[in-house]
Formats: structure tokens, C-alpha cells, sequence
């Protein structure tokens, strides 16, 4: 099920969820192999300009990736692999150097509403209360609704994660798993049609982790976004993901694209105790574990 | 999957704000507490300080040390009061305070935008900072002779050297409010689609708030020297600062010792409102994030 990368250059266009028929909620709806990628990389070269030592430090090379309506993308790799870049140029804070990113077919220039993102740090503004939090990804836009039907939308968001009755809190009074119960609202409120989470649950504890994953699976069954999530944890990314990308480090290139055929949902099943999962997770840490000992002789 | 946290408060004194505000799925246990409980601390102070004023006063009744420059406490208190009753001492504190805040307003009125401005521009940052950070450093009392060269010895001067040692202070730490506000924080302000106005007036300027108050904190302090310094090195015949002058000339110690004092509850004073404010305006900033 897992197809190997022939070189970096990579385009995936089948969906193997809707192929395999799983028990899933959101994987039958999705768009069957007849392709309707929402983001497109094609030979995608990113980095960072160093003007003073006159160098460029290129964190990802030649990347060429679809990402299919209503699919969530879990992209996995070492630290500093370069997973963060490409989520930064899809959220339109960076630019490749080399190679376009589009999406809508629209090549990215800048953040836009159709895009969303929970951030590692949750990101929450500490002077705003959780409501007034979400409110901000509201508030600011042009075309933004009544105030009625705002306060009608953060409700919705605050209950969809379960913080109804904490409304009126502050950050600082909540846990680190509440915090990004928050961040997650926020990113939802205006229902965008891509949900861009760079390493969302890296630093919440253990236990909680596994909870907020429950319940974003359950969440995202709900709305239906396309999902692109970074994840560090192997577990995770087979976990959440339709497809898992596995990114290779120095400088960043795809290593292969692993298709997760587990039925969903996932973590309330018994997905975690099941062979194929096994099989996946095995598979997944057999591509990385080169790269984790490379990376520690290169320490 | 409900949030289930449970918070007993088991201090005595103070119970906790948060678990108040939320409801949700936390649980706020009342407390047996005393009704003397919340003025403990001022007991304490205050008992403190009366210990401290007898021995003050044994001390000196004693004679161990001169009483040219250790009078009684009791001369002390008598001197202030008589002060305060003939009008030497009303006057003067009023012209000190009233130099200290107004030297403070236009400080935060000049300190404020700059510093800001020095945070946004790189530019700007570039060109300003070596003669902020040359005023910042050097002893404003190093400052006297030319001012006085400048302009005499009235209240120009007093004022002047006030403003001198306030708003470097307040400058630099609104440059550094703006400059170290949370990457991330500009992250979502971009993601959600904030403008560059609407950057500055909902991310930069409530992060840079409490960064504004430890400037004027800082101001208060060093405002507070410069001050004194000039009514003491200025020579204007007037402020908390000549009082001291006089009374040293006068080998008048329970006057001395009674400048001081109100002095030193003055500072206190503004210190302590500040600390008051800071809280009150960044209250995220007392708990770890």
C-alpha cells in the first residue's frame, strides 16, 4: 500500500480512502480518485536567506506534492527537517525560492481567509478572553459577518471543542491542552476551507495529547476541512492522517508517501491495537530511522 | 472528555481569581478564614515599624552616636509636624511633586511615541539609538554645570534635568516592549487577517503595555534623583531638596531626618502604584505561561 518515492519528484493523485471503502465517516465523502487537488507544490525549493554570511539555508529541496479536497495530510520528519517551511509557505508566510505553491490554482501570495492555522505555542492573544480570542479571527476581515451572527459563531466553535462555559477565562487560567482547545476554535470560527496545524498537540502532556486527538478526529469528521498537520510523532501522523508524508532531513525532501488504510474513526476504535497499524508505524520508523541516527552522528 | 480541574484554595489569605471566574467544570471550595485575616500583614508592618522607632529612640536618648546627626525620632516627628503647621515644608513638597509629575508627563509624552517609533523602524532604531543609549548611560548630575550654564538656576533647570533622567528610561523599554513582541502572536495576526493597523492596535501596543509601565516605573526612580539632584546642586531656593540643604546648613538633624522620611514614604508611594498598575494592566504576566 505504501508507494516508494522514485526520486523526489512525487505526484500522488489516487485517494485511497475512498478506494478502500473504510468504515470511516469523512473518508467515504471524499472526492473519489477522479483528483481535485485544493494544494498543489510543484518542485518546491525553500530556504532562508542569510545576507549576512552571504549563504542560503535550504530546508526543503524539489518538493512536489498534491493535497487532495477534504483529505488530511500528516506530514512527519526529524526536527529541522524543513515540515515547518513548507506549512509557512502554504499559510503564505514565506515564499519558495524555486517552484510555486498554489492553491484554488492560485498561486500563494500571502495569508488569506480560505486558510487557517493552529500554532505549537497556541498563539492567544494573553490580554483577550477565550471568546474575545476567537472573535479575533473574525473580526478583522472585511467582508466580516453581523455582530449577532459572530457571537452566534464563536458559541459554535467554543462548543464544538467542548470549552462551552469558559468563555469569559483568560489563557493563563487554562491548561495547555484548553489553550489549544482555543486555538482550535479560533482556526475554525470561520469555517476556512484549509486547516494548516504546525505541530498542534507538541506541548501538551501525554495524556491529554491522546484525548485532543480523539476529539479533533471526531471534530474534523464534523467539518470536513482538507487537513495539512506536522507532526514529529509517528504515531500521530498514522494515527490522523489519510496520507502520511515522510520528509527526509538536510535539506528536506520527500522520502515517501504512505497511504494509511485504517478504518475510521480511529482512536475510538481499536485502531491503535491493530496489525496494520503495527505494520504502518513499523514502516514509517524504518524510513526515519536513518535519519535519526544521521542526525545524531552529525552531532 | 469534559476539562475537569479541580482547585481548593488552601491559603488563608487569598483565594484564587481564576477558579472563580471560570465555573465550568472547576470546583471552588469555601474556606473557614478568621475576619482578621486580611489586615495580618498590615499588623505586622505596623508593629514592625513602632519596634523599630523605640529602639530609634532609645538610641538616641542614649547618646551612643552624636545627636548632631542621630536626633530622636520624637524631634524627628516634632520637627515635621511644626513644619508642616508654620507651612516651611507644604510648600516645598508641593513644588517637588508637582516638578516630578509634570517632568514625568512630558517625559512619557516625548518617551513614548520614540520609543515606540525606535521599535517599529529599523531605521529609525539605527539612527537613534547611539545617542539614547549614550544619554541612558551617562550620570545625569554630570549634566548640572551645563544646564545651570544654560538655563540659570529657576525652574527650567529643575524641570529639565527631571525630564533628562526620566525619558531614556521609558524609551528604551518601549523600543524593547515592541521589539520582543511573541513572533507567533504576528504569526496569527496575519493568519487571521489583521492589518498593519490593526497589527499595531490589537498585538503590538497591548504587548507593549506593560513594557510602557516598567519604563515609566523606571522613570519614576530615576526622575526622582535627577529631582533631587537639582534642587540640591541647582541652587533654586526651592523643593524637598533645598529643605535637606538647608537643614544640613543649619545643622538642623530632626528636619534632616524629617525631609527624609517624607521622602522616602513618597517614593514608596509611587513605587508601589505602579506595582499596582502593572498588575492590574498585564495580569497574564504574574503566572507562567
Amino acid at each position: 500500500m505504501a508507494h516508494t518515492a522514485a526520486g523526489a519528484q512525487l505526484q500522488i493523485a489516487s485517494h485511497s480512502g475512498a478506494e478502500g471503502g473504510s468504515g470511516g465517516g469523512r473518508s467515504s465523502v471524499a472526492p473519489g480518485p477522479a483528483s481535485d487537488p485544493v494544494i498543489v507544490a510543484r518542485s518546491v525549493t525553500a530556504g532562508y536567506e542569510n545576507r549576512r554570511t552571504k549563504t542560503r539555508l535550504i530546508a526543503l529541496r524539489d518538493v512536489s506534492l498534491e493535497i487532495q479536497r477534504g483529505e488530511f495530510l500528516a506530514i512527519v520528519g526529524p526536527s529541522g527537517c524543513g515540515k515547518s517551511t513548507f506549512i509557512n509557505m502554504v499559510a503564505g508566510f514565506v515564499r519558495p525560492l524555486e517552484g510555486t505553491v498554489e492553491v484554488d490554482g492560485q498561486p500563494v501570495r500571502g495569508t488569506g481567509s480560505d486558510r487557517a492555522m493552529v500554532f505549537q505555542d497556541y498563539a492567544l492573544l494573553p490580554w483577550r478572553t477565550v471568546e474575545r480570542n476567537v472573535l479575533f479571527a473574525m473580526e478583522n476581515r472585511r467582508n466580516k459577518p453581523s455582530k449577532s451572527e459572530q457571537a452566534a459563531r464563536v458559541a459554535e466553535a467554543l462548543s464544538l471543542v467542548g470549552l462551552t462555559g469558559f468563555e469569559k477565562a483568560y489563557p493563563h487560567e487554562l491548561s495547555g491542552g484548553m489553550r489549544q482547545r482555543v486555538g482550535i476554535a479560533r482556526a475554525l470560527v470561520t469555517k476556512p476551507d484549509i486547516l494548516l496545524m504546525d505541530e498542534p498537540f507538541g506541548a501538551v502532556d501525554a495524556m491529554t495529547r491522546e484525548a485532543m486527538q480523539a476529539e479533533f478526529e471526531r471534530i474534523i469528521a464534523q467539518t470536513r476541512q482538507t487537513v495539512v498537520f506536522i507532526t514529529h510523532s509517528i504515531d500521530e501522523a498514522v494515527m490522523l492522517g489519510d496520507r502520511v508524508v515522510v520528509i527526509s532531513n538536510r535539506p528536506g525532501t520527500i522520502k515517501e508517501v504512505v497511504d494509511v488504510d485504517l478504518p475510521r474513526p480511529r482512536l475510538t476504535g481499536d485502531a491503535k491495537g491493530s496489525l496494520r497499524f503495527a505494520e504502518l508505524r513499523e514502516h514509517i520508523w524504518s524510513l526515519l530511522q536513518d535519519e535519526a541516527l544521521g542526525a545524531q552522528e552529525a552531532k | 472528555m469534559n476539562p475537569m480541574t479541580t482547585t481548593s484554595s488552601t491559603s488563608a489569605t487569598t483565594t484564587d481569581p481564576a477558579a472563580r471566574q471560570i465555573g465550568g467544570g472547576k470546583v471552588v471550595e469555601e474556606l473557614q478564614v478568621s475576619r482578621f485575616a486580611p489586615f495580618r500583614n498590615t499588623a505586622i508592618t505596623v508593629v514592625n515599624l513602632g519596634i523599630f522607632f523605640v529602639i530609634w529612640e532609645v538610641v538616641a536618648r542614649a547618646e551612643v552616636l552624636n545627636p548632631l546627626f542621630f536626633p530622636r525620632i520624637s524631634a524627628t516627628f516634632e520637627a515635621m509636624y511644626t513644619g508642616f503647621r508654620d507651612g516651611v515644608i507644604a510648600p516645598q513638597l508641593g513644588h517637588s511633586l508637582s516638578n516630578l509629575l509634570i517632568g514625568l508627563l512630558i517625559s512619557a509624552a516625548i518617551g513614548i511615541p520614540v520609543g515606540l517609533f525606535m521599535g517599529a523602524s529599523r531605521t529609525a532604531d539605527l539612527i537613534l539609538s547611539p545617542y539614547v543609549w549614550a544619554m541612558t548611560s551617562l550620570p545625569r548630575v554630570a549634566l548640572i554645570p551645563l544646564l545651570i550654564l544654560m538655563l540659570g538656576f529657576g525652574n527650567g533647570m529643575q524641570l529639565t534635568i527631571i525630564v533628562l533622567s526620566a525619558v531614556f528610561p521609558i524609551m528604551v523599554n518601549c523600543m524593547a516592549g515592541v521589539k520582543t513582541v511573541d513572533p507567533s502572536l504576528l504569526r496569527a495576526g496575519r493568519v487571521f487577517g489583521a492589518g498593519r493597523g490593526q497589527m499595531y492596535t490589537k498585538i503590538i501596543l497591548p504587548f507593549t503595555l506593560p513594557f510602557v509601565i516598567s519604563g515609566i516605573n523606571q522613570g519614576i526612580a530615576r526622575g526622582l534623583v535627577g529631582m533631587l539632584i537639582g534642587e540640591l546642586l541647582g541652587g533654586g531656593g526651592s523643593g524637598l531638596g533645598f529643605l535637606l540643604d538647608r537643614a544640613g546648613d543649619q545643622f538642623d538633624a530632626p528636619m534632616l531626618y524629617a525631609t527624609l522620611l517624607i521622602l522616602a514614604v513618597m517614593s514608596v508611594a509611587l513605587v508601589q502604584l505602579m506595582r499596582w498598575l502593572e498588575r492590574r494592566v498585564a495580569p497574564w504576566r504574574d503566572v507562567a505561561a
